[in-house]
């Protein structure tokens, strides 16, 4: 069924941008009614879906669970006063998430996190943590979406599928678009897609290779040794003829501007970050002959922004535990996910996540006997386990804040339409929460 | 020689900080000094006789004749050993991350398995682990491009991913068996594998010895056969058998050699 164009609106907001994945597309119009948005232009089918039904399931009033386990509404200074109790007094505190919060927000979490000896943790640690583990090891040669829409006429795709998870990727970014040197958009344009599976990026590329899955490292290692003039002596790598290999690497040597993208099927297959590792280590040897560069595919709109905010304050981007007062990061050791696997948090707060959804059920299992807080939006799967609910208001929506980009544009979000009456946005409740905690280290003094 | 012996009597969850626990903090002190030293646990610092009852015996002069042996379940307690400079520890029991992690000098022995991050970035001494080691073991930390850069790590039984990460120098002998990505980056230093290894052994090394007496599937397409070599002398070692020498990795042109026993 064809849905006719919205009419029935009596206002536009636009250059607003998107709250979802991390294209942050910033050409979004909003289409109000009475101060409601009843309708948007140039959203992707998820982004669209996303804003239109904003109200859906929507977290209106603070609750904590009575002790029958049902969540009762209550008053903000009494959820704000229990949970800075809980935080203030619990041994091994995580706070999780910030992935869809504003960077003022989650400059307001590592100060709570500083304070109270916490680890702070956000959606890396099940994504693209691995991926920035290599870009500190081995350096990173980074690119803007702007270069990539202008210079790029070779794009490559490895172990991720944007036309599901970042839908406007091809056609705001890069395959799609007119740039300033590929005047013909797509035509002017190779569009690769490494994957193991037949994705719908595959579908719409010119060139599909699949690989074996779990043999990405042993896949650009050969890739490595055919740009560097080497014969195989194998016929088949990773499940890849040798001839297909040859045939891309002379494809990716012969770029006037080479793009790669990758995504979690690179980042969480076997090796992990040695994926990436390796994977940089061959867009810098293609740099001898070409310009290339390489990004990953982040997921949530700022999960950039936070691993940015935390390594300009601490120098680590992720899992960072400030449990003896300075900042630490080890993986596996300070990541949420170990934490919990190993049982050892006392207190969990997360923001703008949903653990419930995101977290392997074992993992899950241990929210059940600890503290638990959201900070969020929306009721999901993590408000059944939570045991109080602290609702907040939508970035870019509801509150203006900043976000990164995935190529770490700063962008900011403004704000179309006024907050439901009783909710607060994240940097609100942050801050009460810092006062509050800073109360209760003055009393102990 | 004046040994410490500690006994756990109590375990929690959340795992304890160790790295105050060493001989050439603890040499010198009394009973009293020792059980007040400062543990931590999660964001709290707490004295060591919480978790521990503390005896002393003998005496000694200096950190090197100081031996500490810990018992009790020490599955949850973490640093041990670590950044340690002389003397012993011996630990009776499976013990959490980071043993014998920083470590220049003096003499460990687990007497279990240990967690991740077993003698990572070590420069001295001699790390002795009795059971498995998870992964990471004498690796670099996450960022840093300088792995362990000395000393001697033995493990008696099988190492996890990324073993030797980034090394530089020092010895590790496996005698189990080994998981993907064994001295990976590796630019100095002596590995022996007694037993498998899944994959990709030696991947972007430039330097260093890895000799595996176990089998291997394939190896990576950056290492060249080179030569069949009649009980080979390697580091200043003969190894009794028929070794095939690979060179690589050509993909950072590196030159390190990786010999497997046919």
């Amino acid at each position: 069924m064809i849905e006719k164009p919205i009419k029935d609106y009596d206002k536009e907001v636009k250059n607003c941008s998107c709250s979802y994945c991390g294209n942050n597309c910033d050409d979004i119009t909003y289409l109000l009614k009475n101060d409601e948005i009843v309708g948007v232009r140039h959203a992707c089918r998820i982004g669209a879906s996303k804003i239109i039904n904003d109200q859906d399931q929507r977290l209106l009033s603070p609750m904590i669970r009575n002790d029958e386990g049902i969540l009762e509404e209550t008053t903000w200074d009494v959820a704000l006063d229990k949970t800075a109790r809980l935080l203030h007094n619990s041994t091994r505190p995580v706070l999780y998430g910030w992935g869809e919060t504003s960077v003022e927000a989650i400059k307001k979490g590592i100060k709570i996190a500083e304070i109270t000896g916490s680890v702070i943790d956000n959606q890396s640690t099940i994504c693209h943590g691995t991926s920035i583990q290599a870009f500190q090891n081995v350096g990173h040669p980074v690119m803007t979406l702007g270069e990539v829409k202008n210079r790029a006429d070779v794009i490559v795709y490895v172990g991720t599928n944007p036309m599901d998870d970042h839908p406007r990727h091809l056609s705001r970014y890069t395959t799609f678009p007119e740039g300033f040197f590929r005047r013909n958009g797509r035509q002017d344009r190779t569009i690769i897609t490494l994957d193991p599976k037949y994705t719908n990026t595959a579908k719409v590329s010119d060139k599909w290779i699949q690989f074996n899955m779990d043999e990405d490292y042993l896949l650009f290692n050969a890739l490595r040794m055919l740009l560097k003039g080497e014969e195989l002596e194998e016929k088949e790598v990773a499940g890849v003829s040798t001839q297909q290999l040859e045939e891309l690497i002379k494809i990716m040597k012969n770029a006037e501007y080479g793009a790669l993208f990758f995504g979690l099927g690179v980042s969480q297959t076997l090796a992990k970050q040695k994926n990436v590792d390796v994977l940089i280590q061959l867009i810098e040897d293609l740099n001898r002959y070409s310009k290339w560069s390489m990004l990953p595919m982040r997921g949530f709109f700022n999960v950039s922004g936070f691993n940015i905010a935390l390594t300009s304050e601490t120098g680590y981007p992720y899992g960072v535990d400030f449990s003896r007062g300075y900042p630490r990061f080890m993986v596996g050791e300070t990541t949420t996910i170990d934490l919990l696997n190993r049982r050892e948090p006392d207190f969990f707060m997360a923001v703008s996540a949903d653990p419930g959804v995101q977290f392997p059920g074992y993992t899950i299992k241990h929210l059940v006997n600890i503290p638990t807080i959201q900070v969020d939006t929306h009721w999901g799967p993590y408000t059944e386990l939570s045991d109080i609910v602290l609702p907040s208001t939508r970035v870019g929506v509801e509150t203006e804040g900043t976000a990164y980009r995935m190529d770490s544009i700063p962008l900011f979000m403004k704000k179309v339409i006024d907050k439901p009456k009783n909710c607060h946005s994240d940097e609100w409740i942050l801050t009460e929460l810092y006062k509050r905690i800073e109360q209760l280290k003055q009393e102990d003094e | 020689m004046k040994a410490i012996n500690l006994v756990m009597t109590r375990k929690n969850s959340i795992a304890i900080e160790f790295d105050n626990i060493l001989p050439e903090l603890l040499f010198d002190k009394s009973l009293t000094q020792i059980q007040d030293s400062i543990i931590y646990m999660g964001n709290k610092q707490l004295p060591l006789s919480e978790f521990f009852e503390v005896e002393i015996e003998g005496d000694c002069q200096n950190s090197e004749d100081c031996l500490i042996n810990i018992e009790g379940d020490l599955s949850r307690v973490k640093r041990i050993g670590f950044a340690m400079n002389s003397g012993k520890i011996i630990a009776n029991s499976n013990v959490d991350f980071h043993v014998g992690a920083l470590m220049t000098g003096g003499h460990i022995t687990v007497n279990g398995d240990a967690e991740s991050y077993a003698g990572r970035e070590m420069t001295g001494g001699t790390l002795e682990i009795k059971g498995n080691v998870k992964e990471f073991c004498g690796s670099s930390y996450a960022g840093e491009w300088r792995g362990m850069s000395g000393g001697q790590i033995i493990i008696h039984g099988n190492v996890g991913k990324q073993l030797a990460d980034f090394m530089l120098d020092g010895k590790i002998h496996i005698r189990g068996n080994c998981d993907i990505l064994a001295g990976v980056h590796m630019s100095g230093g002596f590995i022996q594998i007694d037993g498998n290894v899944t994959q990709w052994i030696g991947g972007q090394m430039k330097k260093g010895i890895i000799v595996l007496n176990g089998k291997i599937d394939s190896m990576l397409p950056g290492f060249v056969f080179q030569e069949i070599v009649h009980n080979p002398l390697i580091n200043g070692q003969y190894f009794i058998g028929k070794y095939r020498l690979y060179s690589g990795d050509r993909g950072v042109n590196g030159k390190g050699q990786i010999w497997i026993k046919e």
